[in-house]
């Protein structure tokens, strides 16, 4: 198979450029790593712009981004609902209303806090099954992102796997989570910077905007208009089914539970610039549509095989490669130079994804599992010295899963699926930990085990055998995460009910009315709460345009 | 575990981001200047390379300088 793109050694440069830099950067953090806190949470010393940046950028990988160009090009500007309202509320939610829990209680990770909050038991829970599907969600990336080069420039899967390995180990060894955030910082700039030309050759070559308006379906343009019904649209989803499944639970589940980023808030340097970060994260975050949702327009005006308007993909037979569609657009628009660029945007996000993931495993692989129950009190120096080499093992057992993944490629599915059983449920259990004192320790944890399991419930049970129907699989997906959400909360209520409760001191800190009210910022830019009123009007504005 | 809180470390990230897109936007300016111009059929025959190459250079610029004053008004 020949590489659908071919780079020159101006491509070769710039892309040796940005691998050279990252060793580099990692190399040069070293002397700053003295303690477990600097390698694992930088010291809790980062200013507000750093973190928002590498908040926003841990879920910029490249998967995300080939596969929303993928989903614009099919859906058309519905995409929009991931970044809009599956994302922006929550990310103000954080900032504004659980921020000051997480920082204040100077807990070094999110299974630490279900610990002081609920019990050992609910942490082991997490910790557990956060670690191993970090390390096996980074495994699958590095495969996918293996697969593209391949596809891409005809790199051999073997050495696209060693080479982003290889950087990441490096970096991560050297400067833990200080490398890992400054990497999604220069990452977030590349991916910018790389994929903005495809936009403005793109827009250029339809005849700007109006000429991209007229050459896709009109239904590609509205982004609530379709939603009246599941379908109307594409996606096979109702307003119901995005508002619930996708607007609350999958995305607070995430955006306010999920270590990979809320570890960035974390580094802050105080609670203000904590709380500042997912809410500053949020307005490139709103933006990120410009060169994902664009690209994939572009590609059904522009190239042949995803027309739809004309026709081509109804009568065609063949259902195009949605995902290649991001790729098909750097080969028919970019002139060598701004391409390297392009794809090394896209090389970044590949490594700092899977840096994020080593590093949220071995803070809590160290913390949470070694530090709590394999040897516990040990002097810091030592935890220190077990996160460099959880460091190794995790990216030995994410190049590990890579290859189990290449002989089996179904299961990459399955493991994603899998992933949203414990994602989904656990914004109930920090929901009703954090505003609702009489929740018990018990009831924490048998809420999010019932959640878990209903999840599983309703995929293995109820909507594989085909008992309950849905429109599409997205549509399944979002409401099982809703059902598996309110298995969680109910189940957390009634055990909470009949089980012994926590002395209210024992909360203190960590509970919603037995913690003192942050004191926010002194200036009003400096305050949160005045970001997160222009960031919820922005993102109303951009739904209401968009209508 | 020690605590190292309020202790301001680790370098200035605006420096090895600034040196990167510098290097990057001299890149590509000088390819866009020098190089052939057969690679901007694909572009409608905008060289883009100019044009990015001048962009990185200014956003490399804003960072360098502004890693730079922030230090002189430290000391």
């Amino acid at each position: 198979m020949t590489p659908v793109i071919s780079m020159n050694f101006i491509d070769y440069t710039i892309l040796a450029a940005y691998v050279i830099i990252t060793i580099v950067v990692g190399y040069a953090l070293k002397k700053y790593m003295k303690t477990s806190e600097d390698f694992f949470l930088s010291g809790r010393s980062l200013p507000s712009w750093i973190t928002s940046l590498a908040f926003l950028s841990a879920n910029l990988g490249a998967l995300e981004v080939i596969g929303m160009v993928a989903n614009s090009a099919k859906y058309g500007i519905l995409t929009v609902h991931f970044y809009w309202i599956g994302a922006i509320p929550a990310m103000i939610f954080l900032g504004i209303f659980m921020m000051p829990f997480y920082y204040s209680s100077r807990v070094r990770s999110v299974p630490e806090y279900l610990k002081l909050r609920y019990n050992e038991a609910t942490r082991g829970l997490n910790a557990l099954s956060f670690a191993i599907m970090t390390l096996l969600m980074s495994g699958i990336s590095m495969y996918a992102m293996a697969l593209l080069f391949e596809l891409m420039l005809g790199w051999s899967l073997t050495s696209s796997i060693l080479l982003s390995a290889i950087v990441v180990l490096i970096y991560v060894f050297f400067g833990g989570l200080s490398s890992s955030i400054y990497n999604e910082v220069i990452q977030f700039f590349l991916i910018w910077l790389g994929l903005l030309p495809v936009v403005y050759i793109g827009l250029h070559a339809v005849g700007g905007f109006e000429g991209l308006v007229r050459r896709i379906p009109a239904s590609f343009m509205h982004a609530w208009q379709p939603m009246s019904s599941a379908a109307n649209n594409p996606m096979g989803v109702d307003w119901i089914g995005v508002v619930l499944g996708l607007g609350f639970v999958l995305s607070f589940g995430y955006w306010t539970t999920d270590f990979l980023v809320v570890q960035r808030a974390m580094a802050s340097e105080d609670l203000a610039a904590a709380r500042r970060t997912p809410l500053v994260a949020s307005f490139p975050k709103m933006l990120v549509p410009i060169i994902v949702v664009i690209p994939g327009l572009l590609a059904v005006a522009l190239l042949p095989q995803f027309k739809i308007a004309s026709g081509a993909v109804a009568q065609g037979g063949a259902t195009p490669d949605y995902n290649s569609a991001l790729i098909l657009m750097f080969a028919h628009y970019l002139p060598n130079g701004i391409l390297g660029l392009a794809i090394t945007g896209l090389l970044a996000s590949f490594m700092s994804g899977m840096a994020g993931n080593v590093t949220a495993f071995n803070t809590v692989w160290t913390y949470d599992i070694y530090g709590s129950y394999i040897k516990k009190n040990m002097p810091d120096q030592h935890y220190l010295k077990m996160g460099k080499y959880a460091t190794i093992f995790g990216v030995l057992f994410s190049v590990g899963t890579a290859y189990i993944v290449q002989s089996f490629p179904n299961l990459m599915d399955y493991m994603q699926l899998i992933f949203t059983f414990f994602n989904a449920p656990l914004f109930a259990t920090f929901l009703l930990g954090m505003f609702w004192k009489k929740a018990t320790p018990w009831g924490g944890f048998f809420g999010l085990l019932s959640g878990i399991l209903a999840a599983a419930f309703h995929y293995f049970v109820l909507y594989r055998p085909g008992i309950v129907h849905y429109p599409s699989e997205m549509a399944a997906n979002f409401y099982q995460a809703w059902w598996a959400w309110c298995a969680d909360f109910v189940v957390t209520i009634v055990v909470s009910l009949f089980t012994a409760k926590k002395e209210e001191s024992a909360l203190a800190g960590l509970v919603y009315g037995l913690t003192p009210r942050p004191h926010s910022g002194s200036t009003l830019f400096r305050k949160p709460e005045f970001w997160a009123v222009v960031s919820l009007v922005m993102m109303v504005a951009l739904n209401i345009i968009f209508w | 575990m020690e605590s190292s809180q309020g202790r301001k470390h680790l370098f200035d990230l605006k420096i090895p981001l600034g040196s990167l897109l510098g290097f990057y936007g001299v890149l590509l300016l000088l390819y866009g200047l020098l190089g052939p111009a057969s690679v901007y059929t694909k572009s409608f025959n905008v060289n883009v390379n100019i044009i990015w190459g001048i962009l990185m250079i200014l956003i490399a610029s804003a960072f360098l300088a502004s890693s730079y004053l922030g230090r002189s008004t430290k000391h």
